[in-house]
């Protein structure tokens, strides 16, 4: 699974880099990071939570997950 | 301009030094909005600026406006004349600022803030059986002074046994940030006690790291690289006055609107204690703990027919931003149930899915609230354990001076001094 941004809609609320660093960090200019770019499904299913909750609590819906 | 309009377009920038602003500053803040939504204060040197649209716009610039202090001739001095030492604010909109904010940042939300939360509901708890078989309480004293500090003193993972010691610290710490060269010496001897104190904790969790926040800050890494042990004790000392400090007086002032400011509410909030949420929320619009932020123009700024030069000092007063009519109405109306505020979790953009403008007393964007989630968690467990142990609880005094502070222009938190509740004894 791959995590995507979406910077066209992204508004830098901060939702998924204070609610999941593990994934997310704060770039330069406030927009979103990813810090891990794919999550394999099989092997870490933990992080594959932290990516679905992240995808949920983004509040401009810019996160998704791409198989 | 009527004879009237024109005495109140007529600022007297000596009024922002009156007692009567400390406590009501309110009135001066409509006159800002109205007549000078730019407001060149000559007098301390300083531009104001007051209505919503206008705080909103300079917090998401980040590029114009600039978070750091500064001398006339450089750089400021990291800590060089604060109690707390120096601190991950005072790093302005740098690299260093956004290093440190990223190492902690993420131990006050999500997961591990819901970790947290039966500690805040214990804690609550053991703090209200100490009082409830009195059938009052100084609230202040007793309580919200009590909780958010005992709070973070078990994040921190320190011994049980040495809370109370950290509560005095905490006290004289606070102290030391108000006015008077004794109370910051004091508060000075204490930071250094504390100091003293958490320096070993800081060399041996650095090598054995635990599950606690002091751990946690202590290895958490960004770019590879640790806080140094200066800067976790400047953040533990942060930790204190931004989290005990500010959610101690968010509880209190949540507390005075209920008692004195809305009585008919209150009993909503009896009902249905999950209401406490929206207390927060509206607490934090119509009077929040912080008034007001600072900023410095990195560049000339042009605002509503003014030119702000550069380096110019800036003062955005969040709370008469939240009293704007042309955001909200009956703005000076406190009230729960409001249709015109987003009444959830506010995030760092200042934009919500629903459409609603948020409150401002969190700041935006680059310096928004870091504890944003647990301050709204922690106030409203707090109170809901409090409303649910004093049955038919009312004021003990019928008339209350109402919530001050020490000085709005210096960042002064506002609370009501004492506030005394009467209840039916279990």
């Amino acid at each position: 699974m791959k995590i995507k941004i979406d910077y066209e809609k992204c508004f830098k609320s901060g939702e998924c880099y204070y609610n999941h660093p593990e994934l997310f960090r704060m770039g330069d200019d406030g927009f979103p990071v990813a810090v891990v770019d794919e999550v394999d499904a099989e092997i870490d299913a933990e992080m594959l939570r932290h990516a679905r909750q992240a995808l949920e609590v983004c509040p401009s819906e810019a996160i998704s997950l791409e198989e | 301009m009527s004879a009237t309009a024109e005495a109140l377009a007529d600022l007297d920038p000596r009024e922002f030094d009156s007692e009567e602003f400390q406590r009501d500053p309110f009135p001066i803040y409509k006159r800002l909005r109205d007549f000078h939504p730019i407001y060149h204060d000559r007098f301390h040197n300083r531009w104001i600026i007051s209505r919503y649209w206008d705080v909103d716009a300079v917090f998401q610039d980040s590029d114009g406006f600039d978070r750091a202090v500064y001398k006339p001739d450089g750089p400021y001095e990291f800590g060089s004349r604060h109690v707390f030492g120096p601190n991950i604010l005072e790093y302005g909109n740098s690299g260093e600022h956004r290093r440190l904010r990223n190492m902690v940042a993420g131990q006050f939300v999500g997961q591990k803030l819901v970790d947290f939360l039966p500690m805040v509901d214990q804690i609550s708890q053991e703090v209200i059986a100490k009082f409830i078989d009195a059938g009052e309480c100084e609230l202040v004293t007793q309580f919200s002074s009590q909780v958010p500090i005992r709070v973070i003193s078990n994040m921190l993972g320190l011994p049980r046994e040495d809370e109370d010691t950290f509560v005095e610290w905490y006290k004289l710490l606070i102290a030391g940030l108000g006015f008077g060269g004794e109370h910051m010496a004091r508060g000075i001897e204490a930071r250094n006690e504390m100091w003293d104190y958490i320096d070993p904790m800081i060399k041996e969790r650095s090598k054995n790291p635990g599950e606690d926040l002091l751990s946690r800050i202590c290895v958490a890494e960004f770019d590879g690289k640790r806080m140094t042990p200066e800067e976790v004790k400047g953040f533990v000392a942060l930790l204190l006055a931004a989290g005990g400090d500010t959610t101690d007086k968010a509880i209190a002032n949540m507390w005075y609107h209920m008692l004195y400011t809305r009585p008919d509410q209150r009993e909503d909030v009896v009902q249905n204690p999950a209401l406490w949420d929206d207390v927060f929320t509206e607490m934090m619009r119509f009077d929040p703990v912080v008034h007001t932020q600072f900023r410095h123009t990195t560049r000339e700024i042009e605002m509503h027919d003014h030119v702000i030069p550069e380096r110019a000092g800036i003062i955005l007063y969040l709370a008469a931003g939240n009293r704007d009519d042309r955001v909200f109405k009956n703005p000076d109306t406190f009230d729960i149930f409001r249709d015109d505020l987003h009444m959830g979790r506010e995030n760092r953009s200042g934009r919500y899915k629903d459409g609603k403008p948020g409150h401002l007393g969190f700041g935006i964007g680059q310096h928004f609230c870091m504890g944003y989630a647990m301050a709204r968690q922690e106030s409203a467990i707090a109170c809901t354990r409090l409303m649910e142990a004093v049955k038919n609880v009312r004021p003990k005094i019928a008339d209350h001076p109402g919530i001050t502070s020490p000085s709005i222009d210096s960042g002064g938190f506002r609370s009501p001094a004492e506030l005394w509740l009467e209840f039916d004894r279990p």
